[in-house]
C-alpha cells in the first residue's frame, strides 16, 4: 500500500513536470496572440484590452498555476482561435485516436507472437534468420514511408481500401474500419518487430526451463507446448513493453493521423502547432502524457492477471505449504 | 523379453573444444514391475541416458548409429515422433530433479495434471478434474480439491514434487524414470518422497528407474543397481549383491561415502580423492584410472570391457573380489 | 529419435576441424556487415561531394523537363513537379540526414552521460530529480515535444540536431545509471577513493573509460532512429526549411503526384530505406561481436 502511494506521489510530481515543460514551450511560442486575435489593424489600446481580457498580461508563474489548477478542476481553458473548449475539443477526438492505436496493437501482436513462436522453434534456424531479416526491413521502414506505400498500392493501383476519411462506428463497423486498415497497418509494420524480439528472446528462455522438459516428457506437441505452455510465461516482457510503446505509438499516431485524415488529437496538435493555437497545444501534449502514465498503469494491472505469483501479493492468496 | 531394453546406447553433443561424448556404449534393461537404480556423479551421463530413453535430447545432441531402444518390444529410434509423443506420458513417464522449476507457474495443478488425461486418455474436462483430484490425493497432498485449482508459487518443494508425481502417474505408465527425484529437496522429506514412489511403483506394477548420486537412496529400493562412470556402466548387480561385495573400485568408494548410522559421530566419510574425467578428451584406458589406487599400467593403457558374468557386470582389471581387503 | 539427433561422425579428428571452423565463422563479418558498409560509405562520399559532382544545383529549375521519369538526358534519377534533379537532390538531402543521423545521438548521449553518472554516482536527491525529469520527457510523446521546438525555434539545422537530440536523453541516462551504479562501488574505485581522488577524477578516469563501450553500442542504434524522425519531420514541413532539401520532404512533396509521377515520392523512400536499413544491419553484426568478445575476455 505503501508502495503505491509513493508509485501515485512520484506520478504526480511527473505530470507537474510535463505541465511545467509543455507550458514554458508553448509560453516560448513566437508572436504576438493578441495580436494575432486583433488584427493587423487594431490600435494598441485594442490590443492591450484583449491581452487582458484572455489573461496574458499577468506573469508567467500566475498564468501556470491559473492553468494546472484548471486541468485539476477539469477546466483545460478555451481555444483562442476557435473558441472551443480544450477538454470538449479533445474528448471529441479520443475515439478516432484510441480506435487507430489499438488496431495497430492489435495487428501488430497478432503478427508478432506466431512470428516469434516460429523464430524460438528453432532459434539461429533458416526460418529464425528469415524472419529476423524481415524484421530488420520492417523497422528500417518509418511508418510514414510504409502509409505511402500502401496507399500508392492498395488505394491508386488496387482501389480496394481508402486513402484518407473517417467514419464514425454509427455508420456501421466496416464502414468504421474500412479506412482504419491501412493508418493502423503503417504503425503496426513497425512497431511489430520490437514486440516479436522481446517475446523470442524470452520465449527461448523459458523453452529451457524444466516445466517445457516436463510437458515434452508427457507427450505434448511441439505445438501445444509453444501455445499453451511456453507462451504465457513468455509474455511479461513484451507486455511490459506493450505499454511502454504507447508513448512511440502516439508519437506515430500523429504523422499518422495528418497523413490519412483522422480526425485524431495527434491530428489536432499538428493544427493547433500550425495555428499556434496555445490553449490546444498544452492540452493536446498533457492529454497525451496522462495518456501515456494511465497506459503504463494498465500495463502493470495486465501483468498481474497473468502471472500468477505477482496476482497472489497483496491479495488473500499468500505463499504457504 | 523385458519392458526396456537399450541397447549400445551413444549420446554425444558438439561443444567449442569438440565432441563431448555423455553416454558411450551402455546397454541395460528393465523387467516389467522392477526397479533399476542408475547410480554415478553429475555428468557421469545418468541424465543424459533417461532423456535419451525419453526420446528428449536436445537437438544438437549426436546419437550412435548402433543405438537401439526398445519399449515393449517397440524400436522408439524407428518410430515417428507422432507415435513417440503417444507412448510418452503414456506408456512411460519421467520425473525431474527440482519440482521448484518443473511445473509450469501459469498454470493450475489441475491443469497440468489434466493435460496428460485428456490427450493421452480422450477424457473430457469435468472427468479429467475428477480424476486429477484422486491423483492428488493419491500422491499424499492435503486438500486434494482445492489445490487443484492453486498453482505451483503457493506449495513447498516437497509438495511440488508429489504434484509431479501425479503428473507423472496420470496415465498409469508401464514404465517411470525419475531423475534424482530427491536431490533438491529437504532431508526431511525426502523418505516420504522415495517411499511413495516405492509404494506406487507396486501398487501399479510398474517398473521404475531411479537414477541418483546416491547409493543409500537405491539401498532396499531397487532390485538392481548399475554405476555409471564417465558415459559407462561400470558395475552392475542386483542391490544386495552390490552391497555386499562390489567388485570396482569406484563403487567401493562410492559405497565408503555412504554415512551409516552406526558411525560414531563426528566420522569422516571416505570422499574418492581427484575429479570426473574430461569427457571431450577422456583419460586413455579405463576412465577412472587416474583416481584410482588400484590402477596398473594395463587400466592406464586399455579400457576393461563390462564383463558379463550372470547376474553382476563389472568393467575392471582388478576387481576386489570377496571383499579382499 | 531420428529426427531429433543427426547421427554421430566416426572420426575423431573432425572434432577439432569443427571446432576451429566455428571460431572462423565468428570472427568473419560476413556479407550481412559489408554490403550495408559499403552503401553507407559510398553514400557519404556522395554527399559530402555533392556540390562538386557536376550535378544540377538541387534548386535549379529545369523547365525543359519538367516531372521527366528516371533514365531523361542530364537527369539519370529524373526530376520533381518543379524540374529539379532527383539525385542531386537526394544527394545533398543525404547530408541532412546523415548530420542529424551522427549530431542529434552524439548530443543526446552526451547530455544523458553526464545525467547519468551524476545520478549513478551522487546517488540520493540528484538521483530522484533525475528519475523524475527522464519520467517526464518519456511522457511526452517525442513527436509531440519535437513539434513544439521547431515552431518555437524555427527549422534550422542545428535546431533540429540539437531539439532531435534531446529525445535520446532518457535511454542513454538511464543506461548510465545502471553502469555507474554497478561500477561506484567496485574495489577499484573504492580504492581511488581512499586515496583522496576528488569525485570528478574518480567519474572521469575511473567510471567513465567503463562504461563508454557499452553507450556506442547504444549510438549506433540510436543513428537509424535519427533519421527516421528526422524524415518524419521533414515529412510534415517541420525540419529544415525549403528549398533545402530533405528526404521526408521529398517524399511529402512526390505523395500528391503519386499516381503519375510516382518516383518523385519513391526515390528518396528507397534512398532512405537502404541507408536505414544499413545501419540496422551493420549496427547489429558489430554489436553481437562486441557481445562476443565481451563474453570470450570474461
Amino acid at each position: 500500500m505503501n508502495a503505491l502511494l509513493r508509485r501515485a506521489g512520484r506520478l504526480a510530481v511527473v505530470l507537474a513536470v510535463v505541465t511545467l515543460i509543455t507550458f514554458l514551450l508553448v509560453a516560448a511560442l513566437p508572436g504576438d496572440v493578441a495580436l494575432d486575435i486583433a488584427g493587423a489593424d487594431a490600435t494598441e489600446q485594442e490590443v492591450a484590452e484583449i491581452r487582458a481580457e484572455i489573461g496574458l498580461d499577468r506573469s508567467l508563474a500566475v498564468r501556470y498555476l491559473d492553468w494546472v489548477s484548471g486541468i485539476v478542476t477539469g477546466d483545460w481553458g478555451q481555444s483562442w482561435r476557435t473558441g472551443e473548449r480544450v477538454w470538449d475539443a479533445i474528448a471529441q477526438r479520443v475515439p478516432a485516436s484510441l480506435e487507430l492505436m489499438v488496431l495497430a496493437q492489435i495487428i501488430a501482436v497478432s503478427l508478432a507472437i506466431p512470428a516469434a513462436l516460429l523464430c524460438a522453434r528453432a532459434p539461429d534456424g533458416r526460418v529464425d534468420r528469415a524472419i529476423g531479416f524481415l524484421a530488420f526491413g520492417s523497422v528500417s521502414m518509418p511508418s510514414f514511408m510504409t502509409a505511402v506505400l500502401l496507399i500508392l498500392l492498395f488505394s491508386l493501383t488496387l482501389g480496394w481500401l481508402p486513402a484518407t476519411g473517417y467514419e464514425p462506428l454509427s455508420a456501421g463497423l466496416w464502414e468504421n474500419l474500412r479506412p482504419m486498415i491501412l493508418p493502423a497497418l503503417s504503425l503496426a509494420l513497425v512497431e511489430w518487430t520490437a514486440l516479436m524480439r522481446t517475446l523470442r528472446a524470452e520465449m527461448i528462455g523459458v523453452l529451457q526451463e524444466n516445466y517445457i522438459a516436463l510437458a515434452r516428457a508427457k507427450g505434448m506437441s511441439d505445438r501445444r507446448i509453444l501455445v499453451v505452455h511456453a507462451l504465457r510465461p513468455s509474455s511479461f516482457s513484451m507486455i511490459t513493453l506493450l505499454g511502454l510503446q504507447v508513448g512511440r505509438l502516439m508519437g506515430g499516431s500523429i504523422i499518422i493521423e495528418q497523413i490519412f485524415g483522422i480526425p485524431g488529437v495527434g491530428r489536432l496538435l499538428v493544427t493547433s502547432v500550425f495555428s499556434r493555437d496555445f490553449m490546444m497545444i498544452q492540452g493536446c501534449v498533457t492529454f497525451f502524457a496522462l495518456a501515456y502514465v494511465l497506459a503504463n498503469f494498465c500495463t502493470d494491472l495486465a501483468y498481474a492477471r497473468l502471472d500468477p505469483r505477482v496476482r497472489g501479493l497483496g491479495g488473500k492468496a499468500g505463499a504457504h505449504g | 523379453m523385458s519392458l526396456l531394453e537399450v541397447e549400445n546406447a551413444r549420446v554425444a553433443f558438439p561443444t567449442a573444444r569438440g565432441l563431448l561424448t555423455a553416454v558411450d556404449g551402455v546397454s541395460l534393461s528393465v523387467d516389467e514391475g522392477r526397479v533399476l537404480g542408475i547410480v554415478g556423479e553429475s555428468g557421469s551421463g545418468k541424465s543424459v541416458l533417461s532423456r535419451a530413453i525419453m526420446g528428449l535430447l536436445p537437438r544438437s545432441a549426436r546419437t550412435g548409429e548402433a543405438m537401439r531402444i526398445r519399449l515393449g518390444g517397440r524400436e522408439l529410434g524407428a518410430l515417428p515422433e507422432r507415435e513417440l509423443r503417444r507412448l510418452r506420458g503414456r506408456e512411460m513417464a519421467m520425473i525431474f530433479q527440482d519440482p521448484m522449476t518443473a511445473l509450469n507457474p501459469v498454470m493450475t495443478l489441475g491443469d497440468q495434471i489434466g493435460e496428460s488425461l485428456r490427450l493421452h486418455l480422450g477424457m473430457g474436462r469435468r472427468q479429467a478434474r475428477d480424476r486429477s483430484v484422486e491423483l492428488l490425493a493419491a500422491v499424499g497432498l492435503p486438500q486434494p480439491a482445492t489445490r487443484v485449482d492453486q498453482h505451483p508459487h503457493q506449495l513447498s518443494g516437497g509438495m511440488r514434487q508429489r504434484v509431479a508425481i501425479a503428473i507423472a502417474l496420470a496415465c498409469d505408465p508401464r514404465l517411470l524414470i525419475a531423475d534424482e527425484p530427491t536431490t533438491a529437496l529437504d532431508v526431511t522429506v525426502q523418505h516420504g518422497i522415495l517411499d511413495l514412489l516405492q509404494a506406487q511403483s507396486r501398487e501399479r506394477g510398474m517398473a521404475m528407474i531411479l537414477i541418483t548420486h546416491d547409493l543409500g537412496v537405491v539401498a532396499g529400493r531397487a532390485d538392481e543397481v548399475a554405476v555409471m562412470y564417465a558415459g559407462r556402466v561400470v558395475e552392475q548387480a542386483p542391490t544386495r549383491a552390490l552391497f555386499a561385495a562390489a567388485s570396482m573400485p569406484y563403487t567401493r568408494g562410492l559405497l565408503a561415502s555412504i554415512p551409516r548410522i552406526e558411525d560414531a559421530p563426528g566420522r569422516r566419510l571416505e570422499a574418492i580423492g581427484g575429479r570426473p574425467p574430461d569427457l571431450v578428451s577422456p583419460p586413455a584406458g579405463c576412465a577412472f584410472s587416474p583416481r584410482c589406487a588400484h590402477a596398473s599400467d594395463l587400466c592406464r593403457r586399455q579400457a576393461p570391457g563390462l564383463e558379463d558374468g550372470g547376474a553382476t557386470r563389472f568393467a575392471c582389471w582388478h576387481p576386489a573380489l570377496e571383499a579382499a581387503e | 529419435m531420428a529426427d531429433v539427433a543427426a547421427p554421430m561422425p566416426a572420426a575423431v579428428e573432425d572434432r577439432h576441424a569443427e571446432a576451429i571452423a566455428a571460431h572462423r565463422r565468428r570472427r568473419r563479418l560476413g556479407p550481412m556487415f559489408w554490403i550495408p558498409a559499403a552503401w553507407l560509405v559510398v553514400l557519404i562520399l556522395a554527399a559530402a561531394a555533392a556540390p562538386w559532382l557536376g550535378l544540377a544545383p538541387p534548386d535549379e529549375i529545369d523547365w525543359m523537363a519538367i516531372q521527366a521519369p528516371p533514365g531523361v538526358e542530364n537527369h539519370i534519377l529524373g526530376t520533381d513537379v518543379l524540374g529539379r534533379d532527383i539525385l542531386s537532390r537526394v544527394l545533398h538531402g543525404a547530408r541532412v540526414s546523415l548530420t542529424v543521423g551522427f549530431a542529434a545521438p552524439a548530443i543526446g548521449v552526451g547530455i544523458g552521460l553526464a545525467l547519468g553518472l551524476a545520478a549513478g554516482y551522487f546517488r540520493g536527491w540528484v538521483d530522484e530529480v533525475v528519475g523524475i525529469l527522464i519520467d517526464a520527457w518519456l511522457a511526452i510523446p517525442g513527436l509531440a515535444v519535437l513539434l513544439l521546438f521547431s515552431a518555437v525555434f524555427g527549422g534550422s539545422l542545428s535546431m533540429v540536431c540539437l531539439s532531435l537530440g534531446l529525445l535520446f536523453i532518457p535511454a542513454a541516462a538511464r543506461i548510465t545509471r545502471a553502469q555507474t551504479l554497478s561500477y561506484a562501488n567496485r574495489e577499484f574505485v573504492l580504492a581511488a577513493r581512499a586515496m583522496g581522488a576528488s569525485d570528478a577524477r574518480i567519474l572521469l578516469r575511473e567510471v567513465l573509460p567503463n562504461i563508454v563501450w557499452p553507450l556506442m553500442a547504444f549510438v549506433m542504434i540510436d543513428i537509424p532512429i535519427a533519421i527516421v524522425v528526422e524524415g518524419a519531420l521533414s515529412f510534415l514541413g517541420l525540419s529544415v526549411k525549403a528549398p533545402t532539401p530533405s528526404w521526408g520532404g521529398m517524399i511529402a512533396e512526390g505523395r500528391e503526384h503519386i499516381e503519375d509521377s510516382s518516383w518523385i515520392s519513391l526515390i528518396p523512400t528507397a534512398v532512405m530505406f537502404v541507408t536505414v536499413l544499413s545501419f540496422n544491419l551493420a549496427g547489429d553484426v558489430i554489436r553481437r561481436r562486441f557481445a562476443d568478445t565481451r563474453e570470450a575476455a570474461l
